[in-house]
């Protein structure tokens, strides 16, 4: 026999646990093992790791399952705060904007009579006044921000 | 309506029913889940890094990250498929922490990590045999790089198919069958030289 069929033989061996293989296949196979007692020895070597293999059983770490259910309890709990705490973040910022863009023409006027009032160059006064409009925008960010750098530590 | 597709549907409506609970958090499921799935999840972590202590933080961490991306969860495959992926994804991101490798280069395993359990056979000549036995078994796993340890566990201990196997290791099934087929072969080798 050559070494080609022994090789063929081998890898039939193989994916017969691994996949399938064909009747025909499963004769040709057949046949060989029935004259080559080192591919029966193969494949009954290749039977017996699989069994093996199966056979394996690990202990469990004790309470395994109850620390993880606390832990995950846990976390469950904090992302309910956090999701509750950003429900009123964003309340907050949207009820901002709104009062922003209603008073925003009266705060333009305040803005522009304590600047003549005082002095101020334009450019001064109406910084003061982007910045008022900007703060609640910027304050949410920052909120934002902090909390995603807590979460991720 | 045959039993085949009567089954399919069946078990595709508890899918269903899973990736809606894991969309809304539900702790009753999560418990459940934590409970059935304890032993699968850290037998695989066990296999994946050889370390019972690491496998151990890593189950607990794989079940945050399910609370966490539960909605990512969408009911067309296995839960366990997407389970098995992110804790290999855990594995991978823990090795990248530690220095920058990939799963393919982790082998180092602690000197015992499968430990036995204990067996109910009364007679103590075969748990003798048995230990024996499943202690040349475990020196042979460990002695497996872990590709082909973990490529091994989910087919001939998970049962996945070929094609589940793929998605977990995100491999093609090409590439999932030759690890598959080296394992078996490395692993018959070990187990012979082991009875030598």
């Amino acid at each position: 026999m050559t070494e080609d069929v022994h090789l063929s033989a081998e890898r039939l061996i193989l994916r017969e646990h691994v996949e399938h293989i064909s009747p025909q296949e499963r004769e040709w196979l057949d046949r060989h093992l029935e004259n080559c007692p080192d591919c029966t020895r193969l494949a009954g070597a290749t039977g017996q790791a699989l069994q093996s293999l199966r056979a394996v059983s690990i202990p469990l770490p004790p309470a395994l399952a109850s620390r993880t259910q606390l832990r995950v309890y846990l976390r469950a709990q904090e992302r309910r705060e956090r999701e509750r705490g950003g429900w009123v973040l964003w309340t907050s910022c949207g009820l901002s904007c709104a009062i922003g863009i209603a008073s925003a023409p009266y705060v333009w006027r305040a803005f522009e009579w304590i600047g003549h009032r005082t002095g101020l160059p334009a450019l001064a006064w109406q910084s003061g006044f982007a910045m008022w409009w900007a703060l609640p925008a910027l304050l949410a960010v920052a909120i934002v921000l902090i909390d995603r750098i807590e979460a991720k530590v | 309506m045959g039993a085949t597709s009567f089954f399919s549907a069946l078990m595709s409506d508890d899918t269903q029913a899973l990736a809606r609970g894991l969309r809304r958090r539900d702790p009753e499921l999560l418990d459940g889940l934590i409970e059935r799935y304890q032993y699968r999840l850290f037998r695989y972590l066990l296999y994946i890094c050889g370390n019972r202590e690491t496998a151990e933080d890593l189950f607990q961490e794989t079940w945050v990250r399910v609370l966490d991306r539960g909605h990512q969860f969408d009911g067309k495959s296995k839960f366990e498929t997407w389970l098995f992926t992110i804790a290999r994804n855990l594995v991978i991101d823990m090795q990248r922490r530690k220095r920058p490798l990939s799963l393919d280069t982790l082998a180092e395993t602690e000197q015992n990590p499968l430990q036995l359990a204990d067996t109910n056979d009364p007679s103590p000549l075969n748990l003798v045999f048995a230990r024996e036995e499943e202690a040349s078994v475990q020196a042979s796993l460990l002695g497996l790089p872990a590709i082909y340890r973990e490529a091994l566990l989910l087919r001939f201990q998970e049962d996945l198919k070929l094609e589940e196997i793929a998605a977990v290791l995100d491999a093609p099934l090409g590439t999932v069958k030759s690890r598959i087929y080296r394992g078996l072969q490395e692993l018959r080798r070990l187990l012979e030289g082991g009875k030598a």
